[in-house]
C-alpha cells in the first residue's frame, strides 16, 4: 500500500515536471508563429493608417489651407492628407503635406497630434516622402558672354545613371543698369541624358554678364516621373521665407531680430511641374511691393492670386529691390524656393524613429504631390 | 526510512514500470500538442509581406496603366522606358523582372526588363508574381479618330525585395 503511494508521488512530480517543461517548451515552439501573427496584426493596422493618410482628406477637408493656423490647430478633427479637389486616388494635398514640415513659419503639426488624430496610442509611426530619383547639378550654372551653360546628373536612387532623361532648363535673370532694371526668363530647347546620366545644355541670353541668374531644371523620367532642381548665381536668403497657404503667398521673416531695410518685390513668378511659368506679379517701388517690417506675426507681405492652388506650383522665384549681398547698394535680387519645402531631391521625414527594424513593419506606395511623383512610406510600430 | 523506500524502489520492478508508463504517457502528450501546432498553421511574415509585394507591383502597374504609358510602353516596344518608369515608381528595395508575352505564350520583350540579380528571384523566400492583361493600343487615324488594333499582350511582373 505505502509502496504504491510512494510510487505515484514520484509519477506526479515527474509528470508535474515534464508539464511545467512542456508549459514552458510549448510556446517557444510556436513564438516564431506568435510573432509572426503580431507582425500580420501590425502590418494591418499600418496599411489601415496609410489608407487613412493618403484616401482621407481630414476634417475640415480644406485645414490644411487655415490661413491663421495655429500650432497643433484644434480645428483639425480628423487627420488625412488626400486633396480634397481631385477626384483620382493617392493625390495629396500640398498645402497639408506642408503642415507637416516642422518649422513651418506658419505653424504645423506636431507628432503628438497627429498621433493622437489618428488613433495610434501605443503605436510609433514615421511617415518618408522619397523622391523617385536624384538630380544633381555637376557644377554652378555659369555665364560666358551671354551664354549660360548649366549640366545635371540624374540617377537612380541606388546611384545608377539615367539614360534619355529629358531636361528641360529655364533661366531668370536681372541686370541693373543705374537705376533701372532688367528682368528676363528665357528657356531652352529639351536635352536628353547620355548614358552616364548627364545632361549638358546651354541657354542664350537677351543681355551678357547678368547680375543674377537662376536656371530651373525640369527633369522627365520616361514620363511617369518629375523633379524640377534650381541651382545659379541667386541671393544668400536673408530676406524673407516665402510660404503658400492655398492662393495666398505669405513672406515672413527669416530671423525674428533681423531688421531689415526697405524692400520692394519687382517680379514674381511660379513653375509647375508641366514646366509652365505664371508671371504672377509685377511690381515695383510702390506701398503695395514693399514689405512691411515689424508688423503681424512676422508677416511682411501678403497677396492672394486666385488660382494657385490649381496651378499647383512647385517653385517660386523672387525678384526683389534690395541691397545686395556686396552693399552695392541697391539692385534687384532673384530668391528662389520649393514649395512646399519638401518637394526637393531630400527625402522627408516625419513622426519617430523606430527602434529596431525587426519590430515595425513599412508599407509603400507612389502618390502625387504638386503633379510631381513621390514614394510615401509609413513604418508603424508598437511603443 | 525514506532511505529504505528509495532502496525499495530501485529494486521495485513495478514502480519502475509504472515511472516508465507515466514518462510515455507524457511523451505522447507532448507528441500530440506539438503536432497539433504543427498543423494549425499560423499565418508566415513571407507569405504577407509577397501579399503586400503583390499589391505593390499591381498599384504600379495600375498606375502607368492610368496615366496611359503602359500600353504605349508595350505596343511601341518602349522596353527602356518602362524599366525606367519601374525603377523610378518602387521602392528601390524592391527588384523586379517583368516579362511581356502574347496570346500565344511567346515573349515580346527581346531583352530583359530586370532590376537585380537573377538570383534575387530564384533564392528569395519572398517573391511574388502580378499578371497584367493588355487588350490592344489605339493608334491615330486621322486627327479625329483613334483605331485599335485587338492584340493581347499579357505582362507578367515578378518582385522580390532585396
Amino acid at each position: 500500500m505505502v509502496s504504491a503511494v510512494f510510487d505515484h508521488i514520484v509519477a506526479i512530480l515527474i509528470v508535474g515536471a515534464v508539464f511545467v517543461s512542456t508549459v514552458v517548451v510549448l510556446p517557444m515552439v510556436s513564438f516564431g508563429n506568435l510573432q509572426a501573427v503580431d507582425q500580420q496584426q501590425l502590418r494591418n493596422t499600418a496599411l489601415n493608417v496609410f489608407n487613412t493618410v493618403l484616401l482621407d482628406t481630414g476634417k475640415p477637408t480644406d485645414w490644411g489651407a487655415f490661413i491663421d493656423f495655429q500650432m497643433n490647430d484644434p480645428r483639425v478633427q480628423r487627420f488625412g492628407l488626400a486633396n480634397a479637389e481631385d477626384s483620382r486616388f493617392y493625390v495629396l494635398d500640398a498645402d497639408k503635406v506642408q503642415r507637416l514640415v516642422v518649422g513651418n513659419p506658419l505653424n504645423s503639426c506636431d507628432y503628438s497630434q497627429v498621433r493622437s488624430l489618428l488613433g495610434l496610442q501605443g503605436y510609433g509611426f514615421m511617415l518618408k516622402i522619397i523622391p523617385p530619383f536624384n538630380v544633381t547639378f555637376l557644377n554652378t550654372p555659369y555665364v560666358v558672354g551671354n551664354v549660360l551653360y548649366y549640366s545635371v546628373k540624374v540617377t537612380y536612387l541606388t546611384g545608377d545613371p539615367i539614360p534619355n532623361a529629358l531636361s528641360d532648363a529655364t533661366a531668370v535673370y536681372t541686370k541693373t543698369v543705374g537705376s533701372i532694371g532688367y528682368f528676363n526668363v528665357t528657356e531652352s530647347p529639351p536635352v536628353l541624358t547620355n548614358a552616364m546620366g548627364i545632361a549638358e545644355g546651354s541657354i542664350g541670353l537677351a543681355y551678357s554678364e547678368p547680375e543674377y541668374y537662376m536656371v530651373t531644371v525640369r527633369v522627365t523620367v520616361a514620363d511617369v516621373a518629375t523633379m524640377v532642381v534650381m541651382s545659379g548665381n541667386s541671393y544668400e536668403n536673408t530676406i524673407a521665407n516665402i510660404n503658400v497657404v492655398y492662393d495666398t503667398l505669405i513672406l515672413t521673416r527669416v530671423e525674428e531680430d533681423e531688421p531689415k531695410d526697405n524692400v520692394w518685390i519687382y517680379d514674381i513668378i511660379a513653375f509647375d511641374s508641366e514646366g509652365t511659368l505664371w508671371d504672377l506679379y509685377h511690381g515695383g517701388k510702390d506701398q503695395e511691393s514693399k514689405l512691411n517690417s515689424g508688423q503681424g506675426m512676422f508677416e511682411f507681405w501678403r497677396k492672394a492670386f486666385y488660382g494657385l492652388h490649381g496651378f499647383d506650383p512647385v517653385m517660386f522665384i523672387f525678384n526683389f529691390w534690395a541691397v545686395d549681398a556686396n552693399n552695392n547698394g541697391r539692385s534687384q535680387v532673384l530668391v528662389v524656393m520649393a514649395y512646399p519645402n519638401l518637394l526637393t531631391t531630400n527625402i522627408f521625414e516625419y513622426g519617430g524613429s523606430p527602434s529596431s527594424t525587426k519590430t515595425s513593419v513599412a508599407v509603400q506606395r507612389s502618390v502625387m504631390i504638386s503633379g510631381m511623383t513621390y514614394t510615401a512610406e509609413l513604418w508603424l510600430w508598437k511603443e | 526510512m525514506a532511505l529504505e523506500r528509495i532502496r525499495s524502489f530501485a529494486t521495485n520492478k513495478k514502480a519502475q514500470l509504472r515511472i516508465i508508463e507515466t514518462i510515455l504517457a507524457s511523451l505522447i502528450v507532448v507528441a500530440a500538442l506539438t503536432f497539433a501546432n504543427l498543423y494549425v498553421i499560423a499565418p508566415t511574415s513571407p507569405k504577407y509581406a509577397s501579399d503586400e509585394l503583390q499589391k505593390l507591383g499591381y498599384n504600379v502597374l495600375q498606375d502607368l496603366y492610368d496615366q496611359d504609358l503602359l500600353a504605349r510602353f508595350v505596343y511601341q516596344n518602349e522596353w527602356d522606358n518602362l524599366e525606367s518608369a519601374l525603377r523610378v515608381t518602387l521602392p528601390r528595395d524592391v527588384y523586379f523582372n517583368l516579362t511581356v508575352y502574347d496570346l500565344d505564350y511567346q515573349k515580346v520583350n527581346d531583352g530583359p526588363i530586370l532590376y537585380g540579380s537573377p538570383e534575387a528571384f530564384s533564392s528569395s523566400k519572398n517573391v511574388a508574381a502580378v499578371t497584367y492583361g493588355l487588350t490592344g493600343y489605339p493608334s491615330k487615324v486621322n486627327s479625329t479618330s483613334y483605331q485599335a488594333v485587338y492584340s493581347p499582350r499579357m505582362i507578367i511582373l515578378q518582385l522580390s525585395r532585396g
